[in-house]
């Protein structure tokens, strides 16, 4: 076998850092091979891939060192993020931006732009679309066109499906095998289940960015199984085990009483439009609810209508009060936003949850207790005094539900809370969340995870075309549905 | 230093330059609600306009970035349809180069708060030029320009001057800016600890 | 972005082409003193800008209300407290000469003058076909012209995170915080996480764009090939005879008596 990829004892390190992010790592890669960096978030896998291309440090100035680099001579990258790898707004004209850069004849362009969308199966009304009116999925094909374009013989794919919703995710994954079959390709990734009948060869990284074991993928997989499992890889079966193991409970409070929060006939507008429509839906406390939905149906238009983020109308009350009349709506429901960083606004881990109660004007002492409690509880005691920017993805996403409910409300909003997040940072969530909602505290969010719902939801709500379809109660103790067809 | 800037300096500087754009299009609603009072209250907020050179160029501490800045942050507005489009181009550039030309006399060394204050007087020096030619400010009468300069040079030394200057401190905290600023020869030593 | 589907001939004109004849005419018109030429100038480009856009007459109107407003807004200042001998009109403060009124309309004019050419401009030209003929006709170096037009693309994504931030600063309760130091508190909240996520992006897309072969050499081949065509002499012929007949008409026929 020729070796087409490969790297001896290499050093790296970035500026700032106090550590080595690699030590002396060698690794290599045959022509043909397809090949699965698996390792805890943070231990350096798409630093690596940055490296094997030679985007570090060609590209991205990083020191580093090795006694041998081989790059390949020809090659493609797939990035996680849609809308931060493509750099003209139209279709054709991203495509054609590769075709410029290797020189291609301005009459061959059109010819090649239509054959590459053809092969990622990209069928545009005209060539000539704005990227912006593409799903994210569209989008990722895209990028793959854009790297057949090139013609590589080596593929870097970086959690291309990150990003997606998990149809999305498979269709992905579908189209790379496709393309990928006779081409070596490289991969990271967190969850693994369509990767898996693609790949022959596992890399398994540790949290210090070794190296602790390579080989065929059955064998990693039985042996290291344990090793995944604490790194919290989303590898097949991962849920099952979790339910195995914890048997979560669904059971109803008593829902009688003055509903928490009640709507009828309501609407929510973007830009003067009907964007979302509620015939009738009512919200009682110690409720887990999950909006489930296609991507564009109006799930998160939703939220923000009751949150009143967007213009609404029609009834719509929180504890019999009409919500025009509520005078701080803050002040009984929360939001966690999908990207942690926006609701950021401390220099400090410790200030970002202290700024409410300070807002809220307690005392220092209240403040103290309350602020290491939490810190406590989320897991956050270690980095309390880091720029809340400076965290990990799944320290972001807890800093963010910890500054949310650090003052208790009585409702909290998610948008997508578990997007992207290894299973252990997804599992702990979710029993933070459960333990919540046994306190009589009603959760309502809007995930694409069908796990949630069939085993953390009390109730269900579908969003179809900006409309509330259905309203299920759901309960695990009973095996008790009931459905309420709102309309059609 | 390779010659000139690389494609990742510039894509940041522009991009830098087009946030602020967005948050000019806001301060212009303001502006411009404030300015037909005829009384320069207006020109307090106007130092606002001057704050993406000395940005870019605290953020990536390379040559020629806070012209570019000043530039990229004037065409948004261009090409976003703004009436005002072509003015603030063109002051635009007059504003960076006058901002380039102090950060080029500290041989592009110094970042401190000092600098920021000199650029952003610069920057306001090159309007007030630009308002002479455009505005034909020369011919307010004495008391009333006096107020008017007042109001904008003390307005932009401190928005374009001890603003710039913390905002690009709090960056620095969320480590971004080690994204973007030369490698030194002390962290590539540091690869061979054992 | 706001460019018109209904193409006219100042479609057709080549971009950097346009973009020079407008900064020209900006400049000559900051050496123009002359209230009447100044008018004249203005009116020749106002027509411009009103028939030959390609824009509905109802979206050109639309686009004009804040004509009125820079207008008033340029003079007002001069007129009121302008310099001058023959007094017209005095209170307090205010006063109102001849010779400010005069200038005063003036400023109001080239204000007026430079809008009705920016909008001409930014109606009539795609950024990506401006940026392309700056690379072919006036050799800007493909970097800073892909950089360009990288963050056009990003401008609806970052105004999409100002609103996301806004919502998320009313759920932190930002609103409950009052004086100065709410307002840096504000004006921090919203810049940073705006600056450090465009940062990000913007390094990250100039990596995705070196992935895909991205080099600054000049040899590349364009999806868009720019020349030049007999629109182009027409355009600048436009512009030619507006400066001499305007300045014709303003000694023979003055619109203002000065």
């Amino acid at each position: 076998m020729e070796r087409i990829v490969h790297v001896e004892k290499l050093r790296m390190k970035f500026p700032g850092d106090e550590s080595l992010l690699f030590k002396d790592l060698s690794v290599s890669f045959d022509r043909g091979e397809k090949v699965l960096l698996l390792g805890p978030s943070g231990c350096g896998k798409s630093t690596l891939l940055q490296v094997l291309s030679g985007l570090i440090p060609n590209s991205i100035e990083v020191p580093m060192k090795a006694e041998e680099l081989k790059w390949p001579t020809s090659w493609g990258y797939v990035f996680q993020d849609p809308d931060s790898q493509f750099c003209m707004p139209f279709a054709d004209e991203e495509i054609a931006f590769v075709l410029e850069n290797l020189s291609v004849p301005k009459q061959e362009m059109k010819e090649r732009i239509q054959h590459h969308l053809r092969q990622v199966g990209l069928n545009l009304k005209t060539i000539h679309t704005s990227i912006d009116t593409l799903s994210g999925g569209m989008k990722q094909r895209l990028a793959i066109a854009s790297v057949l374009a090139l013609e590589p013989e080596v593929i870097f794919l970086d959690e291309p499906t990150a990003m997606l919703d998990p149809e999305g995710t498979k269709e992905i994954w579908d189209l790379l095998k496709g393309i990928g079959r006779d081409k070596t390709v490289i991969i990271v990734e967190h969850k693994i289940d369509h990767v898996l009948e693609f790949i022959d060869r596992i890399v398994l990284f540790n949290d210090d960015g070794q190296i602790i074991a390579d080989g065929p993928k059955d064998t990693i997989l039985s042996l290291y199984k344990n090793e995944m499992k604490e790194h919290g890889i989303w590898f097949p079966g991962v849920w099952d085990e979790y339910i195995h193991d914890n048997k979560p409970i669904r059971e109803h409070q008593s829902s009688d009483g003055v509903p928490l929060m009640q709507v009828q006939g309501f609407s929510g507008f973007r830009k003067k439009e009907e964007k979302i429509k509620v015939e009738e839906l009512q919200v009682h406390s110690g409720e887990w609810i999950v909006i489930r939905g296609e991507n564009g149906a109006g799930k998160s238009t939703l939220l923000h209508a009751l949150m009143q983020f967007i213009k609404t109308n029609g009834t719509y009350e929180l504890m019999g009060t009409p919500i025009k009349r509520v005078k701080n709506l803050t002040d009984h429901m929360t939001f966690v936003f999908q990207n942690p960083e926006f609701q950021f606004v401390a220099n400090s881990v410790y200030e970002e949850i202290a700024y409410s109660l300070r807002i809220d004007k307690r005392t220092q002492q209240e403040i103290g207790e309350r602020v290491h409690s939490l810190l406590e509880v989320f897991r956050l005691e270690a980095h309390q005094d880091k720029h809340p920017f400076q965290l990990s993805m799944g320290q972001k996403r807890r800093l963010s539900v910890a500054a949310s409910i650090v003052i208790e409300k009585k409702i909290i909003l998610l948008d997508e809370p578990t997007f992207g997040q290894d299973s252990k940072n997804t599992f702990a969530l979710l029993e933070w969340f459960e333990e919540y909602r046994r306190r009589g505290i009603t959760v309502i969010m809007v995930t694409h995870d069908d796990h949630i719902s069939n085993n953390f939801a009390t109730r269900i709500w579908t969003v179809k075309d900006g409309d509330v379809i259905s309203d299920e109660k759901v309960s695990t103790q009973s095996g008790f549905v009931e459905t309420k067809v709102l309309s059609f | 230093m390779k010659k000139g800037l690389k494609l990742t300096d510039i894509l940041v500087t522009i991009v830098i330059a087009v946030a602020f754009g967005i948050v000019y299009i806001v301060w212009g609603s303001l502006y411009y609600s404030v300015k037909p009072l005829g009384l320069h209250v207006d020109q307090l907020i106007y130092g606002m306009w001057f704050i993406a050179g000395p940005v870019a160029f605290l953020v990536l501490r390379k040559p020629g970035v806070a012209l570019l800045a000043e530039i990229a942050a004037a065409s948004g507005e261009f090409f976003l349809g703004s009436p005002w489009g072509l003015t603030v181009l063109l002051y635009g550039v007059v504003q960076g180069l006058f901002a380039e030309l102090v950060f080029m006399a500290f041989k592009y060394k110094k970042f401190n708060m000092s600098v920021a204050v000199l650029a952003a007087i610069a920057s306001c020096l090159g309007s007030v030029l630009m308002d002479f030619a455009y505005g034909e400010i020369g011919a307010l009468s004495l008391w009333n320009l006096s107020l008017f300069m007042i109001a904008r040079f003390i307005g932009s030394i401190f928005f374009a001057g001890v603003t710039a200057y913390y905002l690009v401190k709090v960056l620095e905290a969320t480590g971004v800016t080690n994204l973007v600023r030369p490698v030194s020869s002390k962290d590539y030593a540091e690869l061979d600890q054992k | 972005m706001i460019v018109s589907s209904a193409e006219t001939w100042l479609h057709k004109v080549n971009p950097s082409l346009k973009l020079v004849a407008l900064i020209v005419l900006c400049i000559v018109a900051l050496f123009i003193h002359d209230l009447n030429y100044m008018m004249n100038v203005t009116l020749g480009v106002l027509l411009l800008f009103l028939c030959f856009t390609g824009h509905s007459i109802k979206h050109i109107l639309l686009l004009s209300i804040p004509f009125c407003f820079i207008f008033i807004s340029t003079s007002l200042t001069m007129i009121l407290f302008g310099k001058g001998e023959t007094l017209w009109f005095e209170w307090g403060l205010i006063s109102i000469t001849e010779e400010s009124f005069m200038r005063g309309l003036l400023v109001g004019f080239r204000a007026l003058l430079f809008a009705a050419l920016g909008l001409t401009f930014s109606l009539t030209t795609r950024p990506v076909n401006l940026f392309y003929s700056l690379m072919q006709q006036v050799k800007l170096k493909p970097k800073y012209a892909y950089s360009f037009m990288a963050a056009l693309r990003l401008i609806p994504i970052m105004m999409e995170e100002f609103q996301t931030i806004r919502n998320a600063m009313k759920v932190r309760g930002f609103e409950k915080g009052k004086g100065i130091r709410s307002v840096y508190f504000k004006m921090k909240a919203y810049s940073i996480p705006l600056l450090s996520g465009s940062i990000r992006r913007a390094h990250r897309i100039a990596v995705a764009m070196e992935a895909k072969r991205f080099s600054d050499t000049r040899d590349r081949t364009y999806y868009y090939e720019f020349g030049f065509s007999k629109k182009d002499h027409g355009f600048i012929l436009y512009f030619i005879i507006l400066l001499l007949a305007g300045f014709y008409l303003s000694i023979q026929f003055p619109l203002l008596p000065i």
